[in-house]
């Protein structure tokens, strides 16, 4: 039987369902960094707010425009960095994002969108680390 | 608990199957006497030949046509390639130009670009920003030696109607051939080929309740334009569509067509009522936008964009509870954002926040206000993660 796969995986539905992290930065202490990635010809827009505090991140949310799949990528990624050390953020590359969520090979542009604003933020977070 | 089914508002892509219309297909289906084949000569055959007599008159009136100038075929895409194709094949050596539009359906588009192929030269008419093709730009892009004026009535994204009466008049006037796709107008709005004077119309049946795979190509009586078949074997339908004609298929067509004729007016009137209330009740859901608007346009089409929206994330977002189709819709083998709209100068972006929503037969005002409920609700929750800024810019 040949049957076509599901556009979607179940955790691509469940995080897009439940947009985790989709929220204004909480206040507290520690330094507020951003990262940001604007591609609107690649139909993605990804930006994380962190807050870092003693070589931590203590708290990460996002805001992000794209498909369901940009989409959960961006809340699993913030969900990934709560609470990590800032040394210990490895750069999460589309190519895992996609392996993780089991998002096809067709919307990797968008994931790079979404590695490109992570990588913005880490920079920042070794900055005032 | 049983969910309630999606509340379907993707008629221009095809509409149910009216139930008085599936009970014709089945009581022609379950009668022994109408499966011999309708070109026979014996009885059960000129029994189904009859039928499909009949069929041929309801789907004649729906356009004031003579039953005579019917042509069956398998379907709107089949009729277009017919049209576009064998008039342009048929034309007079000398005349090797099309004109047509950059807003066809695919089944246009790719007929013209075949011919292209072939050595026709064609040229394509760019739509105005409310995606209207003028007749004045018809007639200036008519030459000695143009075959064919092929344009859309209703366009399937936007529902933005092309004033086919004045393309004819230019057309008569210029000694071309004009064919019109009417899949998205017949049974929807009045049409009336006799008094238009147009020479060839596409529609099918599965846009106006009746089955998929049943089409007509009305080809005018006089002047007669030549056509040349792109199928051979049989010379049924005066040698133009070759095959054993589907006899239940196309008395469902008829019977459709009965049905479509007989409520034409009122329906317009309701469903054209039903689209503004729902325009209405997405404007909580500003800044949107019209795609298309204004203008004339079939009754049933809402083309409607909404700032700092992706349409597939909206898509999913009504995923079960409502059958939609995204700015991408038309094209969904790519993915790629719809020609239509972009050819009407909108951005890839805007395009993306776009759905297209088309109310029918089915349709009811409860319909209506559950769909702008949950698509405003879905919409602000989008929107409530988008990055400052977005709004403005994606729209």
């Amino acid at each position: 039987v040949n049957r076509e796969k599901p556009r979607y995986s179940p955790q691509v539905r469940d995080l897009f369902a439940r947009l985790p992290g989709a929220d204004p930065l909480p206040a507290g202490s520690g330094a507020w960094v951003t990262g940001e990635a604007i591609e609107l010809d690649r139909g993605a827009w990804v930006r994380f707010d962190a807050r870092v505090e003693g070589g931590r991140i203590v708290d990460c949310v996002f805001h992000a425009w794209g498909c369901p799949h940009t989409l959960a990528a961006t809340a699993w990624t913030a969900l990934e960095l709560r609470m990590r050390a800032v040394p210990d953020c490895a750069p999460v590359d589309a190519a895992r994002l996609a392996r993780e969520l089991d998002i096809p090979t067709e919307k990797m542009g968008r994931l790079l969108v979404v590695e490109d604003a992570l990588a913005a933020l880490l920079a920042g977070a070794r900055a005032v680390q | 608990v049983t969910a309630s089914p999606p509340i379907y508002l993707d008629h221009a892509a095809t509409t149910p199957l009216d139930p008085r219309v599936a009970a014709v297909i089945c009581e022609c289906l379950s009668d022994a006497s109408l499966q011999a084949n309708p070109a026979s000569a014996h009885g059960p055959g000129r029994a189904a030949a009859a039928r499909i007599a009949e069929a041929r008159l309801q789907v004649a009136r729906l356009i004031h046509a003579t039953p005579e100038s019917i042509v069956f075929t398998s379907g709107a895409t089949e009729s277009v390639n017919l049209a576009v194709l064998g008039a342009a094949r048929a034309a007079a050596p000398g005349r090797r130009h099309v004109v047509t539009s950059r807003v066809e359906h695919r089944a246009g588009l790719d007929a013209c670009s075949q011919l292209e192929r072939e050595g026709f030269e064609v040229t394509w008419l760019k739509p105005d920003a409310g995606g209207l093709i003028e007749p004045g730009a018809v007639a200036a892009s008519i030459r000695p030696d143009t075959a064919l004026v092929s344009l859309m009535h209703a366009n399937n994204e936007t529902g933005v109607l092309t004033d086919i009466e004045a393309v004819s008049a230019v057309c008569v006037e210029g000694g071309v051939v004009f064919h019109s796709d009417a899949a998205q107008s017949a049974g929807r709005i009045p049409i009336d080929v006799a008094a238009s004077g147009i020479a060839l119309l596409s529609f099918c049946a599965h846009k106006l309740g009746g089955p998929k795979g049943a089409g007509a190509l009305y080809v005018r009586g006089r002047p007669r334009p030549a056509l040349q078949p792109l199928v051979f074997g049989g010379a049924h339908e005066r040698g133009l569509r070759s095959g054993t004609l589907a006899c239940h298929q196309i008395v469902g067509f008829g019977a459709a067509c009965g049905i479509a004729g007989a409520a034409l007016d009122d329906e317009a009137a309701r469903i054209r009522e039903l689209r503004e209330r729902l325009w209405q009740a997405l404007q909580p859901a500003a800044p949107l936008w019209r795609n298309g608007a204004p203008g004339p346009s079939v009754p049933g089409i809402l083309n409607v964009g909404f700032a700092g929206i992706e349409g597939e994330s909206l898509l999913l977002e009504m995923d079960g509870r409502l059958a939609v189709s995204s700015g991408s819709a038309c094209s969904s083998a790519t993915a790629e954002p719809s020609y239509v709209l972009r050819a009407l100068g909108r951005s890839d972006a805007a395009i993306q926040a776009s759905l297209r929503l088309s109310l029918g037969r089915t349709t009811t005002g409860a319909d209506i206000e559950r769909a702008a409920r949950l698509l405003v609700d879905g919409v602000r929750r989008l929107r409530s993660a988008l990055p400052d800024g977005a709004l403005e810019r994606i729209a």
